[in-house]
């Protein structure tokens, strides 16, 4: 009976473990594959699969700085990711200035209506980009902006805002009313209260949105390729392709590097914050 | 709900004056983000409703009226037929396996293990990358001549001699790869939110239906399923938000292709309005999406609330 | 878990690290000043990429020498439309816009250049027929666009491969084609696909396809500009593709991207594609083992000795309407052709002169000039300056314009055919066809349907001729 139990017991866990490695692969493997690739010797790397014998996973041929040397060297990569970073903490102090207040107000101030409202808004984060591309691009044009970083600025929000906004009403709703309250009896206005009391508590629902929302800028490329040409103003994920795929030749090595410098710290941010992000996202979404 | 004595008199006490300063107060707090929407979101909205309505040709505002010609030719085409069907195929089978792997790997990941802190990180990876550059990793994944899936089935048996798979170049291959990256990419993103599910289910829960001699997989679909149908909820209305306007999966994966035959509906609206330059048929193709969206967001948006007040 | 203070801390970094950016932001985002003496081109990122080298300085010396600043943006030659798009729809960016053969569909948005080429046509003789047909409407009598280059199209086989089989100058009919795939497979059953002509959704299937169709006798549209793709010839092109497809390809072809079928010629996958020397040019580069084997062909012949290729890349700078400099952007391409030696030199022979009397000999007297460009041309290809072993191997390309026409054929090129090569109607046709997902004639009709409404939407705006005789 107990051998038994203790051999369920270890089934269990082999079963578990195995699981538990099946998506860790799934997981990783295209990140592996882009470290490998970023590091294979070209005459390693376009050995067609049919090849039974040459071991793709492997180096066949000794490891090479190449690849990185083209894209830190011969490409704007470092510029592209600054640029990326700067329009990416404007939009987020825009989208947070904007969404802050008005989820706060959807949440607490302004009954049914609000409730309503609040659908309207996250609905317009569905429009989709193709079809306001058109009208953008005159709005950028007659502000002046054209190939400019501001045109991302001013246009970015127009996704971050009403996801955040409806993301931070459902975590403001979460936090209990009470606390506004007891501050404003002991005197504190409706303002002095959210500012010392509400904002604190609200750090993980904050951290979620700025984290949110500097993913989604940095995955956009359809405005940024319409609207930056010039190559030293470009963001990551236009330039990559355009410095890294030439018509006819993709420049696997580096594009692969390129790909995998972007994500990691990104990936590195986002495990750090994981436990506020899982709850500043279950709170807001559910309220 | 529980407010405690102390506090209700003085509320009450002023309770309508507080309300109409409140009432002020919230409409300033809105104003900036409902005037940024509406004039970023809104008026452009219209502005496409109306280009559809119209011949305008690579963006420019001198057009003449077509009426609903737009609408009638794509409809009347298969390729968008077919890009309307794709776009429910890929969000609904791609939500229902991450629904599934979701629950398997959330469930994997509330047992303690030796390495769990980086088991965690690697599987938040995909998520954390930008969809746009992971797409191409995958693509070079999945090329004609240098797949290494291909090398590894090779390898292992599964393809024979002078077999092989060509995932973008065959239709439902190239769905299954469009497929299989919507999953990796979201999987993350719906474990995460399963796990919160879970662990927020309280442990005597547990413990009374296993006294109650109920079976694991009953437990699992008779209590904790429904108790967390809220946040259920919530990870398939993101997941399939984002699957269903994305755009850059198929247009860096696919183009649409083999034959037009994997388009969604924002890449063939991309391929028409901005590459092939008839905006008011791109517009008329992009808009198809919007009914959808609104009946997904409201119909879920509701489930949602409902469930959290029973 | 962690404390308030923890996360306070953390959020004054945050904000900290969004005032620097701020701060840096002014330097980042500095506007261009709108002077007089700009001027701003829009290039496509070159397929061999010394070009761009060659080009930026150029450009910039250029301007130099006449106080003017400018500015050379590249983009990829897939996004070449879409910034169009954006900037007529801005109505601001760019002066001068290079487009890859397809600057038709913007022709009510640029400026007539015909005073441009009456003045190069004055200094050099004509340009070739080709470039003069994909860059004039004669409908509208504009001249919406100025080629000073254009890319020829020839066949790149395996000559190893090739040789034993027995045909060891690669293929020359497009028969031969089907009869050389199962021999291929035998003598190179590593080969994953013998015959590797694209029938994806990108350029150079889009090539590929017009050519199947015009050496069968096809074409979407008549010298008049009439849609006729429905046609026996057509359906002949069709079915010769299914065949072709059936004994000689995979379904690799449908998902190729521009740069797919390079990378499977010169990974020794396959032992024939369509394409320009910029593969080639690749292999050399990176001494790819497949260099000794690598050969080229002219343009396959029909059926009835009809031999077509389209260009591979067909250059269409065009002057926006809302460019202010639109004067200076004029002597830009002037000097842009009276550099024709330079350009070809410096894309290492991918790019042909649009006018050959460009590239003559200075002194020339001007009826002698188109033949003296000719010769140098040769005399480039036949002696290959960037070192081809043997040294003749792009000989034929010099004698490549006679199979060498403009997307459009019989016609002009025009914005209903450029629409259609943007949205892939072509090979979408050829494709289901191919592989039978529709039988060729439903895939014709399909195809011709959807000519016709793009056809019909460019006539209400009366910038396409016929209609009348639409089949």
């Amino acid at each position: 009976m107990a051998a038994r139990s203790v051999a369920r017991r270890a089934a269990g866990t082999v079963v578990h473990r195995a699981t538990i490695v099946f998506f860790l692969a799934f997981a990783v493997f295209p990140f592996y594959w882009m470290v490998v690739t970023s590091f294979k010797q070209n005459a390693d790397l376009y050995v067609g699969a049919t090849n039974v014998a040459h071991n793709p996973f492997i180096f066949n041929l000794p490891p090479t700085l190449d690849h990185l040397r083209i894209l830190f060297g011969q490409t704007l990569y470092l510029t592209w990711l600054r640029n990326t970073l700067v329009v990416g903490l404007l939009v987020v102090s825009i989208t947070l200035l904007l969404a802050v207040p008005a989820g706060y107000s959807l949440a607490r101030l302004t009954g049914r209506w609000g409730e309503r409202l609040s659908i309207g808004i996250f609905l317009t984060y569905l429009v989709p980009s193709t079809l306001l591309f058109i009208p953008f691009s005159r709005l950028v044009s007659l502000l002046g902006l054209q190939n400019s970083l501001w045109s991302l600025v001013i246009i970015y929000p127009t996704f971050t805002v009403p996801f955040c906004t409806w993301l931070l009403m459902g975590f403001f709703k979460g936090l209990p009313k009470e606390i506004e309250e007891s501050a404003m009896v002991d005197g504190c206005s409706r303002a002095g209260a959210i500012w010392r009391i509400v904002l604190p508590l609200a750090v993980p629902g904050l951290l979620t949105v700025v984290i949110f929302a500097l993913t989604l800028v940095i995955q956009e490329f359809v405005y940024s390729l319409t609207f930056i040409s010039s190559v030293q103003r470009m963001t990551v994920s236009v330039g990559v392709p355009v410095a890294l795929v030439r018509g006819d030749v993709y420049y696997w090595g580096s594009l692969m590097a390129a790909c995998l410098v972007t994500s990691v710290p990104i990936a590195i941010v986002y495990s750090f914050f994981l436990d506020r992000f899982i709850a500043g996202f279950t709170v807001g979404a559910i309220k | 709900m529980n407010t405690t004595t102390v506090s209700a008199a003085p509320v009450l006490h002023a309770g309508q004056t507080i309300r109409r300063a409140d009432r002020r107060l919230g409409v300033f707090m809105l104003a900036p983000a409902l005037l940024y929407i509406t004039l970023l979101v809104a008026l452009p909205f219209l502005l496409a409703l109306f280009l559809s309505l119209t011949n305008s040709s690579a963006g420019s505002l001198e057009f003449s009226f077509v009426g609903l010609q737009n609408f009638k030719n794509v409809v009347a085409s298969p390729v968008f037929r077919r890009a309307l069907r794709n776009t429910f195929v890929f969000t609904f089978v791609s939500q229902a396996a991450v629904m599934v792997l979701g629950n398997v790997l959330a469930r994997a990941l509330m047992r303690p293990f030796f390495g769990k802190t980086l088991a965690r990180f690697v599987i938040l990876m995909p998520w954390a990358a930008p969809i746009s550059l992971a797409t191409l990793g995958w693509l070079w994944i999945f090329d004609s001549t240098f797949s290494v899936i291909n090398w590894l089935l090779k390898v292992v048996g599964w393809l024979g001699p002078g077999q092989w798979y060509y995932w973008l170049g065959d239709t439902t291959l190239g769905m299954v790869a469009i497929i299989t990256i919507h999953v990796w990419r979201m999987l993350p993103f719906s474990t995460v939110i399963l796990l919160a599910g879970l662990t927020s289910i309280p442990n005597e829960v547990r413990e009374a239906s296993a006294i109650d001699g109920a079976g694991t997989l009953a437990r699992i679909f008779q209590i904790e399923i429904p108790m967390m149908r809220p946040i259920l909820t919530v990870a398939v209305l993101f997941g399939v938000v984002f699957t269903f306007t994305d755009m850059s999966v198929v247009y860096l994966l696919t183009r649409g292709g083999p034959y037009n035959s994997t388009h969604v509906l924002a890449s063939l609206a991309f391929q028409d309005g901005v590459l092939g330059g008839d905006v008011g048929r791109g517009a008329a193709v992009a808009i198809f999406l919007v009914p959808v969206l609104v009946v997904l967001a409201i119909v879920m948006l509701r489930s949602s609330r409902r469930a959290e007040v029973v | 878990m962690q404390t308030r203070r923890q996360f306070v801390v953390r959020g004054t970094k945050l904000v900290a690290v969004g005032a620097v950016a701020a701060a840096a932001g002014p330097t980042i985002f500095v506007r261009d000043a709108k002077a007089d003496g700009q001027l701003k081109i829009l290039q496509w990122s070159h397929f061999v990429p010394a070009y761009d080298k060659w080009f930026d300085p150029w450009a910039k010396e250029w301007g130099a020498k006449r106080g003017v600043n400018v500015t050379v943006d590249h983009v990829g030659f897939a996004d070449v439309v879409p910034r169009a798009t954006a900037e007529v729809a801005a109505q601001s960016g760019h002066d001068v816009h290079m487009f890859l053969g397809l600057a038709s569909a913007f022709e009510e948005h640029v400026i007539d250049l015909a005073d441009v080429v009456a003045a190069l046509e004055k200094k050099y003789g004509k340009q070739v027929e080709l470039a003069h047909r994909s860059t004039y409407n004669p409908f509208t009598k504009k001249q919406f666009a100025l080629s000073d280059m254009w890319v020829p199209d020839p066949g790149n086989y395996h000559k190893e491969v090739w040789s034993k089989i027995g045909m060891e100058n690669g293929p020359s009919t497009y028969d031969d084609l089907v009869k050389a795939a199962p021999e291929i497979k035998k003598v190179a059953p590593q080969m994953q696909i013998p015959i590797g002509v694209g029938l994806s959704q990108d350029i150079d299937s889009n090539m590929a396809v017009r050519n199947i169709l015009w050496c069968h006798g096809g074409s979407i549209q008549d010298k008049d500009g009439n849609v006729v793709l429905n046609s026996p010839e057509t359906l002949r092109a069709l079915e010769y593709t299914k065949k072709l497809y059936s004994v000689g390809m995979t379904q690799a072809v449908l998902s190729w991207n521009a740069a797919s079928n390079n990378q499977a010629f010169n990974a020794q996958e396959t032992a024939y594609i369509l394409n320009s020397i910029s593969a080639y040019r690749t292999a050399q580069d990176n001494k790819l083992p497949v260099l000794a084997n690598y050969f080229f062909t002219p343009a396959l012949k029909g059926p009835t000795g009809t031999q077509l290729a389209s260009e591979h890349v067909m250059s269409g700078y065009v002057v926006w309407k809302f460019s202010k400099s639109q004067d200076l952007a004029k002597e830009l391409l002037v000097a842009l052709v009276d550099a024709s030696r330079d350009s070809m030199l410096g894309s290492k022979l991918y790019n042909f002169p649009s006018f050959f009397g460009a590239a003559a000999e200075p002194n020339t007297p001007l009826n002698r000039k188109q033949e003296s460009g000719a010769a140098w041309i040769a005399a480039q290809c036949n002696k290959d300056p960037f070192g081809s072993t043997p040294p003749d191997k792009l000989a034929l390309l010099a004698k490549s314009l006679p199979w060498s026409t403009n997307l459009g054929y019989p016609g002009f090129a025009n914005p209903a055919e450029g629409e259609i090569f943007d949205t892939y109607v072509l090979t979408d046709m050829f494709a289901k066809a191919a592989t039978g997902a529709l039988s060729p004639k439903d895939a014709m009709a399909e195809a011709s349907t959807r000519a016709k409404q793009i056809f019909d939407k460019w006539r209400q705006k009366k910038m396409v001729p016929g209609g009348g005789k639409d089949k």
